[in-house]
């Protein structure tokens, strides 16, 4: 099956990246840096975590891409409904 | 490891499982599908009768209702319903219409009657969630029903229930009913969850071979894209509800505005649903509407490709227009000329299906069958429809019709006149294949005559009513005295819509009498291409003896050369010139 | 392929023409999750726009919050996702050993998530902090109350695959069953994830 056409990806090194990615969070807290810089980080860390445990423990780096349309379809929806509504709420 | 009875692709199996199994906890896509059926017409009677109900209130106000002694003197005073009532009956009316009969009715029975045997497939990809899928309906209904005889009334926020009317008790008095609405809601959207899960994984990995996408029937596609529109849309109301509930409940406060929460928060969440969930309620009769006239012109459907498109670009388009329910609400105006654009060019794709509905039948063998009328009906009725749907979407002339009823008429044009029509048009058609035997014709086309008649006449006139500017919802037009003049209307519509009511219980009684004692049906009576033909009505457990393979396209009809006028899509296409599929 | 994989659907799957060419199984939980990115759409969505797009006030979390133990807990939902991969690598080489050990030390860290969020629950709700406690209280009680009840549908859900596996349902190739639930393992940590980062930390 599709598990044994491509070498398996290392979990440990993907693990290590998780807890230091984690650790690299909670440290960019307490580091009081301005607001905004503080939350780009994070958000950008976090979204970096993500995507490691989509593509590698979900498996999705090696599965078809037709798959991976109809993973990626509900995020542009996401967006604009986030999007659409604050605009709603704070204006243009 | 395989459920007792549950067959393996492309075997029949013999059916040794017991009642219980086999009718009532059935794994069967075709049994489900026609649980789904007596579910749904129940509660289309329901609906009807609420319907009635509100319509007694409208065409003579502050008289007894026939029958109105018999509810309690705090719902019914005298035999007249009380405001709060009549609001609650509103609500209830829309709520099991759209969740309980319209949605069901259509992808209930006919995602799961028609899918696996259209493509070719022995059942769904996952029976037993599809089971569950039915029986979380249950529940469902049930809490909705006894929200109707709670202490406290019914839900009365409308069935669209926004916040803080809904998450008021203290304004209202509904306590329970509310609570009860929300969790059946919650109910319902994992059962509809389910069901999609199955329909798209079963389009997607389980067609016979030669079944490639552009050779589904327009049935299928439509379904599979309902499912797809659903995957995204009911979580979104899921979420929404249970956050209202967790304010009735829990002391939260997400939509009360006292403590910081945002009511118009939860009319775009409720909207970011409920846009995709008017084309949910709108595609399954397209692609049904689409199978029929082109059985019933004996013609393939013109522009089947466009056909395709035209129903991704609505779904994708149906995601971005859900302010146009807003207009009103006071929201950015520059938010609102985006949907203003949005929605009006989602009347293309919908244009273009229309006319290839009529190019379809544009010199078309036209037989008037049953099946055939009320798909006609449809695309007539949907056009109308549609067309007050333009008047809306552009946001200065919806200051006005909003919330009158030019609205209500349009929502009953494309939901009665499209949906329900095209719901009509399904039952006769596959009713043979479901059960054997064919409902009566001549019963089908007066039952047909007499709907198509009085629908108009109950509906059409609700158009100059909200152009008068009678709103919505309301309990008494006779105590405005600029509305008062258009009174005679509403007796004339309350007249009609008791006549329409009347005239659905004779499409009950075919349905009755056929089970009871209808004749035989042949296993292809509409001479038709799809594959569900060529199987015995009922199909076996199990659909196919050998799974098929599928060689064309699944509208050959009149093919030049062919022995008779329409060609199963399990035979291969005559010789004929190049350039046919 | 066994005639039993073709039982389950799969016959058809890879092979349907122009098919997304995954198992049945798995194409239709990452439909499913797909509905599920909706739903937490709505409640994260939710709790975005309350936060930043009105004037509600709001309350620094780490004030209210103990993010030190739930950093903890989320490395240890992290390692949970490590052993799921794991017991999912065993059981593709049929290990059957290796893929029992693994789902158990996964079925112990989801039910330690679950454990430790209950506790921080009830400190937090000691302390006075409750779901009526402004917005932010309403936010955060629902958005991680309605992950924790998925977490803990998924640690029941693995106890119930764990069974199956020590009586041998996943022997001899039989390894999809495992490569679903791990996805649906997997996407509640990814949820975690991103709830940790916006609620907690930001």
């Amino acid at each position: 099956m599709d598990a044994a056409e491509h070498k398996a990806p290392n979990y440990i090194a993907v693990w290590v990246g998780l807890a230091v990615l984690t650790v690299v969070e909670v440290a960019v807290v307490y580091l009081h840096l301005p607001r905004r810089l503080m939350v780009v980080a994070l958000v950008f860390l976090a979204l970096w975590k993500a995507m490691l445990v989509a593509l590698y423990f979900m498996h999705l780096r090696f599965e078809p891409k037709r798959l991976l349309y109809v993973v990626l379809a509900p995020l542009p929806l996401a967006v604009i409904l986030v999007v659409g509504v604050m605009h709603g709420f704070r204006g243009p | 490891m395989t459920a007792a009875g549950t067959a393996l692709p492309g075997h029949t199996h013999v059916d040794d499982r017991s009642l219980i199994r086999k009718y009532v906890f059935s794994t069967d896509h075709k049994i489900i599908g026609i649980q789904f059926l007596f579910l749904s017409l129940f509660f289309l009677l329901v609906g009807g009768l609420l319907a009635m109900g509100i319509r007694w209130q409208l065409g003579f106000p502050g008289q007894a209702m026939p029958l109105g002694g018999w509810l309690p003197e705090g719902v019914a005073p005298g035999g007249v319903v009380s405001p709060k009532t009549y609001i609650g009956l509103v609500t209830m009316h829309g709520t099991f219409m759209i969740f309980f009969a319209v949605m069901p009715l259509l992808v209930g029975v006919f995602a799961n009657y028609l899918i696996p045997l259209k493509i070719g497939a022995p059942d769904m990809a996952f029976p037993r969630l599809n089971m569950w899928s039915f029986w979380l309906m249950i529940p469902s209904g049930l809490l909705m029903l006894a929200s109707l005889f709670v202490l406290g009334g019914m839900s009365v926020a409308g069935w669209t229930v926004y916040a803080p009317l809904s998450n008021s008790p203290d304004y209202t008095g509904v306590h329970l009913g509310q609570q009860l609405w929300c969790l059946s809601i919650v109910i319902f959207g994992a059962s509809s969850l389910l069901g999609s899960v199955n329909y798209i994984t079963t389009v997607i990995n389980l067609r016979a071979p030669g079944m490639t996408w552009f050779r589904l029937p327009l049935s299928v596609w439509a379904l599979f894209i309902t499912a797809v529109l659903a995957i995204l849309a009911v979580p979104v109301l899921a979420g929404a509800v249970i956050m209202l509930f967790f304010d009735q409940t829990i002391g939260t406060h997400f939509y009360l505005p006292a403590a910081g929460g945002q009511p118009l928060m939860w009319q775009h969440l409720f909207w970011f649903f409920g846009h995709p969930e008017v084309y949910i309620l709108i595609l399954p009769a397209m692609g049904i509407a689409s199978d029929v006239i082109a059985n019933g012109a004996r013609k393939p459907i013109f522009g089947y490709t466009s056909m395709v498109w035209a129903m991704i670009g609505i779904a994708f388009l149906g995601f971005i227009v859900w302010g146009h329910h807003m207009f009103q609400s006071g929201m950015n105006p520059t938010l609102a000329s985006a949907f203003m654009v949005s929605t009006i060019v989602i009347a293309v794709p919908s244009a273009i299906k229309v006319f290839n509905w009529l190019g379809t039948m544009w010199r078309g063998s036209i037989h008037f069958t049953t099946p055939m009328l009320n798909a006609i009906a449809f695309v007539s009725m949907f056009i109308i429809g549609g067309l007050s749907g333009i008047f809306m979407a552009s946001t200065p002339v919806d200051m006005y019709i909003h919330g009158t009823y030019f609205i209500v008429a349009h929502i009953h044009y494309v939901l009665f006149g499209g949906s329900l029509f095209a719901i009509y048009a399904g039952i006769y058609f596959w009713f043979p294949k479901m059960f054997g035997k064919q409902l009566d014709e001549r019963l089908g086309k007066v039952h047909f005559a007499l709907t198509f008649v009085f629908y108009n006449l109950t509906f059409f006139p609700m158009h100059i009513l909200g152009l008068g500017g009678e709103m919505r919802r309301i309990y008494d037009p006779t105590v405005y005295d600029y509305l008062r003049p258009m009174q005679p209307i509403n007796v004339f519509i309350t007249v009609s819509a008791f006549l329409l009511f009347a005239s659905q219980l004779l499409m009950a009684w075919n349905i009755v009498r056929t089970l009871v004692r209808g004749k035989k049906a042949e296993i292809n009576p509409w001479h038709d291409c799809g594959l569900e033909w060529t199987v015995p009505s009922p199909p076996p457990h199990g659909n196919f003896e050998t799974t098929p393979t599928v060689y064309h396209g699944p509208y050959e009809f009149s093919v030049p050369g062919a022995a008779q006028d329409y060609i199963p899509v399990n035979q291969p296409l005559p010789a004929v010139p190049e350039g046919r599929r | 392929m066994t005639a039993h994989a073709m039982a389950h659907g799969a016959a058809g799957g890879e092979h349907a023409q122009g098919a997304v060419g995954v198992h049945t199984q798995k194409l239709g939980m990452w439909v499913f999750l797909v509905s599920e990115v909706m739903f937490f759409t709505a409640l994260i969505g939710s709790y975005i726009i309350l936060r930043w797009g009105t004037n509600a006030e709001w309350p620094e979390p780490r004030t209210v919050l103990a993010i030190p133990v739930t950093a903890l807990n989320t490395f240890i939902l992290i390692c949970s996702s490590v052993s799921m991969v794991k017991a999912y690598a065993a059981a593709v080489r049929d290990d059957q050993a290796g893929l029992k050990r693994w789902l158990l030390l996964t079925v112990l860290g989801g039910a330690t998530f679950v454990s430790v969020q209950a506790f921080e629950y009830h400190h937090l709700i000691e302390k006075g902090f409750l779901p009526s406690s402004g917005l932010f209280g309403a936010t955060f009680y629902t958005m991680t109350g309605f992950h924790g009840f998925h977490v803990t549908c998924g640690v029941l859900s693995m106890i119930w695959v764990t069974i199956r596996a020590f009586r041998g349902k996943y022997a001899g190739g039989r390894f999809q069953g495992i490569e679903t639930i791990g996805l649906y393992w997997h996407f509640v940590d990814l949820v975690w994830i991103i709830l940790f980062t916006i609620v907690y930390l930001i």
